[in-house]
């Protein structure tokens, strides 16, 4: 799937998703996808209330292993 | 109102506090929640750019500055006593429990960064990016002689207490910490 943005964020903990993340996403336009892959416990609980409380619709998910990978449209 | 905001004031001068405050801060601003940190007293301690002892008499302002709320000079000679005991800086805070005459905070970063929690000064610095508002007690500073060179962060202000009751009125979430 065509994404305009990457994050990753494999290896680090809690707040650090979040925030490279909403960076990221403050440089897109309405309508990008972004693809963010990580691996904390807790970071997909996370990138899902990000998306409810910013209104971002999330594309896929997909697990491997204790990486996940989502793409959201901003 | 359909903007969201959150207020914290940040009392405590211990670096496991200040972790928990900047923590929370970042939280709210990455999900577009309108941040405003308050800091008082002993507050001030992990915004504090760590100077050497001689700086304390002679203490320049910084002319990029200019116009920025400051104590030029020190009237009392207590200011000058209160900042050599307490000197501050983000790497130099005390824990609340197991400090451990300074062992204890040394250990508790060695843990963070094995663990790639992000440090103190790492949160600072993304706050600052992700649009926090810092906030300063006016007479926090006028009492402790401090003045806004002293602080790692720009763009500070300095306001009153009527500034922070009009703040929390208005936010949905005040955290006293």
């Amino acid at each position: 799937m065509f994404v305009d943005n990457e994050v990753n964020v494999v290896g680090k903990a809690c707040p650090m998703p979040l925030i490279a993340l909403a960076k990221t996403v403050r440089t897109m336009r309405q309508g990008q996808a972004v693809r963010i892959t990580g691996n904390d416990p807790i970071f997909e609980e996370s990138i899902v209330e990000f998306c409810r409380e910013g209104r971002h619709e999330i594309l896929e998910t997909k697990r491997e292993g204790k990486t996940v990978s989502m793409i959201i449209r901003v | 109102m359909d903007k969201k905001s959150v207020t914290i004031l940040l009392q405590s001068g211990d670096l496991d506090k200040a972790l928990c405050a900047f923590i929370f801060a970042n939280g709210y601003a990455s999900l577009g929640i309108d941040v405003k940190m308050w800091f008082m007293i002993w507050g001030y301690n992990c915004l504090k750019r760590r100077r050497s002892l001689f700086s304390l008499l002679g203490r320049k302002t910084d002319p990029v500055r200019e116009g920025a709320y400051r104590v030029l000079e020190t009237d009392n000679i207590l200011q000058p006593m209160i900042e050599l005991l307490n000197r501050g800086g983000v790497h130099h805070l005390p824990l609340s429990r197991l400090n451990l005459m300074g062992l204890g905070p040394f250990l508790f970063d060695k843990m963070l960064k094995k663990k790639s929690i992000m440090g103190l000064e790492e949160l600072i610095r993304s706050a600052d990016e992700l649009g926090v508002a810092f906030k300063m007690c006016q007479i926090c500073f006028d009492a402790m002689g401090i003045s806004v060179d002293d602080l790692i962060v720009p763009n500070v202000e300095v306001k009153g207490v009527a500034e922070y009751a009009k703040d929390t009125m208005e936010a949905h979430v005040n955290l006293f910490i």
